[in-house]
């Protein structure tokens, strides 16, 4: 079952923070962040890039993590998983960068 | 003990009796495989019929060959059809029948599970049939949406009968996927490590991991609906706070996954018959599992790209695009290891390759039409046209139809024992290949020109006319091929010549036995050591017929196989399997009763039926099991191992372990749903919220803290041979469900508004009576145990009973605690 654990690591880690910034995405439409200004920006993008940002250092924590596990197809697997886990992770979030907020 | 007589006494243990008495008792695998292949079949045909009939309707412009009615009944049930009564239960047989001989075992882990999945089948596909002769077939689609499947705008039993039937008919997917995930995890030949599986399996075990996640959403929002309709929770009504956009993203979240769980298995054949007609091994099997495992996630990320223009924000669209996008990374990594595969090897044109190569056109093509409309601007322009009907067939014919004809002309020798007449399939292939291009290339023109999908007719000006005539041209082709299809599979079943053992040459262990497969598969099971058995050694199957593997020799008539440790293979247990029984058809005929006393709308005589199935269900626990010891047993090669009731991890726990697994997504779903509508529905906030209910709250809280612990406490009391306070423990957590239930219902009744106000109060109601279900069914749990302490089942070192009794024990308090923080959080953050 740890092979499959393993294997399983970085795109649960991806599924995690998808799920985690469709959340604050509507969460933060349906509470006007976007209409509040902090530091030059507002506080939607705010939140949104930065969690994103983390959401992949995260990612690349894993990889390095994924190095520890043991040889032969379970590393195979769980370094795979953690280098697709954290490319989709900064992939899929990147629109939090370049789209409008709630519209 | 001779061969011939060692496969007497097996065929007599793992047989069904004759006649009817065996078609209603049989639990083995190759039979219920072998009906789950033939009736899909039918229902294949069945739609290819309803598919010709919108084609002809289609050929000329105002046509008035069938009117709008109809039209929309037969576009609704051609897709739900071909998606739920033919294209998973294929491959549910598939699996079911092949699983076993490939992974070298005698059996699938629970095979009263296969016989009551295909019981519920066959009885709620008769049900959408028998809709669809009387007239009253659903017609809002394949994808039901709200509000056109609402009470207001179908007002007839059109809709029940999808929701009804197809969860009906959902029952034996979720089955069939717990009892796939377990047989592979567990039930493999020893030796048989995770790395030397054929590929075939792990495809199988994450399409079925997928299934067990992505079908409960899809339940959920059915029986949403279904209480919408017949009792007004207003779910999805908007003038009363629910919301339309909640059922699709509920049947969308499962309907995306929906599409790669039917595509994978036939990936997975793909992966299994190219390298044999290749002549090599396959290359990239651990990227190939990497990349199986990459789509699995990814396709849960994908659903929204159904939803791109229904007003969605942008950012959350991008999301989703660019996921879908991503997906096709990992779907062509697959289709350049078979590319490499064939480069290797010495590839033969024989029919199952001239299927293989139809498949790579075809769906190469269907993925680019895909990756065009995961890109929101198009699809803006195309979606709800044509071109998404062309999309959607060339993935799901070239990705699934293709694939299981090539397997189909592959494992025909195994399930016939003969070989094929010569010319015929060819011929069936031009007739299919050219006619399916033919009918849907066609439709991408037609789409993009602006033809939308579900008109039931159009005007001659419009300049559709001669692309539609020709596409409906295509598909009577393409239905010639099919029907010449099974003309040639009834003369290789019944006038055929004999064919040689393994005739493909190929090395995987279901060509390890005599053809037709005997019943038990295997005289002994073998030692794997490899991840091609028979390449590594060709006289395997004369030795596992003279018994020289395990379990060879024949003790009590039980029906044995070998238990291993998941990753390693290694010897773990010997699992004794149920024989012969009528539970199965009995229990689904119980579960059929209340599926349509609700059709009906004979909602009081419902219980009557859940009642009978609670009974049922208990009947089926109670017949397992022994009360003596039994300790080690001999397995072979002077190894011994306990039997499944007394090793811990027996597969009755690792399938109530999957179970919760697509409980909690349920559960899962229906807390989204909760907060979906908080956040996005219109008319919120409520005009009436809970104002009171801490006590009742706290009381269910307690008391399903006090169900779990206790529970806890009964199990390890009655593992440890503690029987008289293991029952003490049992009898108080009795009584601490009773109590969970009681203050739930109290809490509801006492403080929440009328459930058909306000989809908030209907969803609160719905949590509420999700919790006491689970708070019932840990009941029965305690029960049982208190049952079987006194009747001498449980008892030193039995683990498998107490110990499902205490994962539904936890579940249900965890539920509890859930339920109740979402319940109470308007009454809290107040
Ligand atoms: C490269 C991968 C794929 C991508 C990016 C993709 C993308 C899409 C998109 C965006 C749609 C929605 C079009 C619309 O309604 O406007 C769609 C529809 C559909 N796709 Fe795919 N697809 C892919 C592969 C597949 C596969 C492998 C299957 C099945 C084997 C499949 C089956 C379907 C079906 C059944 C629909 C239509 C559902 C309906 O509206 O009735 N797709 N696809
Ligand atoms: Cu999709």
């Amino acid at each position: 079952m740890m092979l499959l654990a393993r294997a399983s690591a970085g795109l649960i880690f991806w599924a995690f923070g998808f799920s985690v910034l469709y959340g604050l995405h509507g969460i933060g439409c349906a509470y006007g962040w976007p209409s509040t200004e902090v530091g030059g920006g507002n506080l939607f993008r705010w939140v949104m890039v930065a969690s994103w940002l983390l959401l992949c250092a995260g990612g690349a924590a894993l990889i390095w993590l994924a190095k520890a596990a043991p040889s032969g197809l379970e590393r195979r697997l769980s370094l795979t998983s953690a280098v697709v886990g954290c490319a989709a992770t900064f992939v899929t979030g990147l629109p939090v960068a370049v789209t409008s907020a709630c519209v | 003990m001779s061969a011939l007589s060692r496969h007497r006494a097996l065929t007599a243990i793992w047989g069904s009796p004759r006649g009817w008495r065996g078609t209603v008792s049989s639990v083995n695998h190759s039979d219920i495989g072998r009906r789950f292949i033939l009736a899909a079949f039918a229902f294949f045909a069945i739609g290819g019929v309803l598919a010709m009939l919108i084609r002809a309707q289609l050929a000329t412009p105002g046509s008035a060959f069938v009117g709008p009615e109809i039209y929309n009944q037969l576009f609704t049930m051609h897709g739900s059809i071909m998606m739920f009564l033919f294209a998973i239960p294929m491959f549910e047989g598939l699996a079911l029948y092949l699983l076993p001989k490939m992974l070298g075992s005698r059996d699938m882990a629970f095979p009263r599970l296969s016989a009551y999945g295909w019981w519920c089948y066959v009885f709620g596909g008769s049900i959408l049939i028998a809709a669809l002769a009387l007239g009253v077939a659903p017609d809002s689609g394949w994808f039901m949406y709200t509000p056109l499947s609402s009470k207001a705008y179908t007002p007839g039993i059109n809709a029940d009968v999808w929701l009804l039937g197809i969860t009906f008919v959902e029952i034996s997917a979720v089955s069939a996927a717990i009892e796939i995930t377990v047989s592979i995890l567990r039930l493999r030949a020893p030796g048989m490590r995770l790395d030397r599986m054929p590929l075939l399996a792990w495809y199988l075990l994450v399409t079925a991991l997928m299934m067990v996640v992505a079908f409960p959403p899809l339940i959920l929002g059915s029986i949403l609906l279904e209480v919408e309709r017949a009792f007004g929770w207003p779910f999805f009504d908007p003038l009363r706070g629910g919301s339309p956009l909640l059922w699709q993203h509920l049947f969308w979240l499962f309907g995306h996954p929906e599409v790669y769980i039917i595509f994978l298995p036939a990936a997975g054949v793909v992966s299994t018959v190219l390298p044999v007609m290749a002549r090599t091994r396959i290359l990239g099997y651990g990227w190939i599992v990497a990349a199986l495992l990459a789509l699995a996630f990814l396709s849960f990320g994908l659903w929204v790209h159904h939803m791109f223009t229904t007003g969605i924000p942008h950012m959350a669209l991008g999301f989703f695009s660019a996921a879908s996008a991503l997906v096709a990374v990992p779907t062509a990594l697959q289709i350049f290891a078979w590319i490499g595969t064939l480069w290797k090897g010495r590839p033969e044109l024989k029919l199952p390759m001239l299927y293989l190569l139809g498949f790579f056109v075809i769906f190469v093509l269907g993925g680019l039409t895909g990756v065009m409309l995961a890109m929101v601007p198009f699809d803006w322009q195309a979606h709800d046209t044509h071109f998404v009907v062309a999309h959607l067939h060339y993935v799901l014919v070239g990705g699934f139809v293709f694939p299981m004809l090539a397997g189909a002309y592959y494992w025909l020798p195994h399930f016939t024992g003969r070989a094929r007449i010569p010319l015929l399939g060819e011929a069936a292939f031009w007739l299919i290949l050219i006619g399916f291009n033919l009918t849907f290339f066609l439709m991408h023109l037609t789409g993009l020109l602006g033809m939308p999908r579900r008109i039931y007719t159009y005007p001659s000006d419009m300049g559709w006319t001669w692309l539609n005539l020709l596409s409906s041209v295509g598909s009577f082709i393409m239905a010639f091929g099919f029907a010449m299809f099974a003309v040639d599979v009834a003369l290789q079943i019944f006038l055929s010549r004999r064919a040689r053992r393994n005739p493909w040459g190929a090395h995987t262990l279901e060509w390890a036995m005599p053809l037709p497969a005997p019943a038990y598969n295997f005289a002994s099971q073998p030692r794997v050591a490899d991840g091609e058995p028979l390449a590594a050694d060709p006289d395997l199957p004369l030795r596992l017929a003279r018994g020289e593997g395990y379990l060879a020799e024949i003790r009590h008539g039980w029906r044995e196989t070998m238990a291993v440790d998941v990753t390693t293979g290694a010897v773990d247990h010997v699992i004794i399997l149920p024989g012969n029984t009528r539970l199965p058809i009995i229990t689904a005929l119980a579960t059929g009763c209340f599926f349509l006393a609700l059709l009906f709308g004979f909602y009081w005589l419902a219980p009557l039926p859940l009642v009978a199935v609670t009974v049922l269900g208990w009947r089926w626990a109670w017949t397992l099991g022994w009360r003596e010891e039994i300790g080690p047993v001999p397995i072979g090669a002077g190894e011994t191992a306990l039997t499944h009731r007394e090793a811990a991890g027996a597969p009755g726990w690792w399938g109530s372990v999957f179970l919760l697994v697509a409980d909690g997504t349920l559960l899962g779903s229906l807390l989204f749903g909760y907060a979906f509508l908080w956040v996005v529905a219109p008319n919120w906030p409520p005009p009436e919220l809970i104002a009171a209910g801490l006590p009742q709250g706290a009381v269910a809280a307690l008391a399903a803290l006090a169900g779990t612990v206790l529970t806890r406490l009964a199990a390890s009391a009655g593992v440890a041979g503690n029987n008289a306070a293991s029952s003490r423990w049992a009898s108080l957590a009795v009584g601490a469900q009773a109590v969970v239930i009681a203050a739930l219902l109290w809490l509801g009744l006492a403080e929440l508004p009328a459930p058909t106000g306000h989809a908030y109060a209907a969803s609160s109601w719905a949590m509420i009576a999700y919790g006491v279900l689970h708070a019932f069914i840990a009941l029965l749990c305690a029960a049982f145990i208190r049952a079987r302490i006194a009747s001498g089942h449980i008892r030193k070192g039995r683990v498998l009973e107490t110990s499902v009794a205490q994962l539904f024990g936890d579940y249900a308090g965890l539920a509890t605690w859930l339920i109740l923080a979402c319940v109470l959080a308007p009454l809290v953050l107040a």
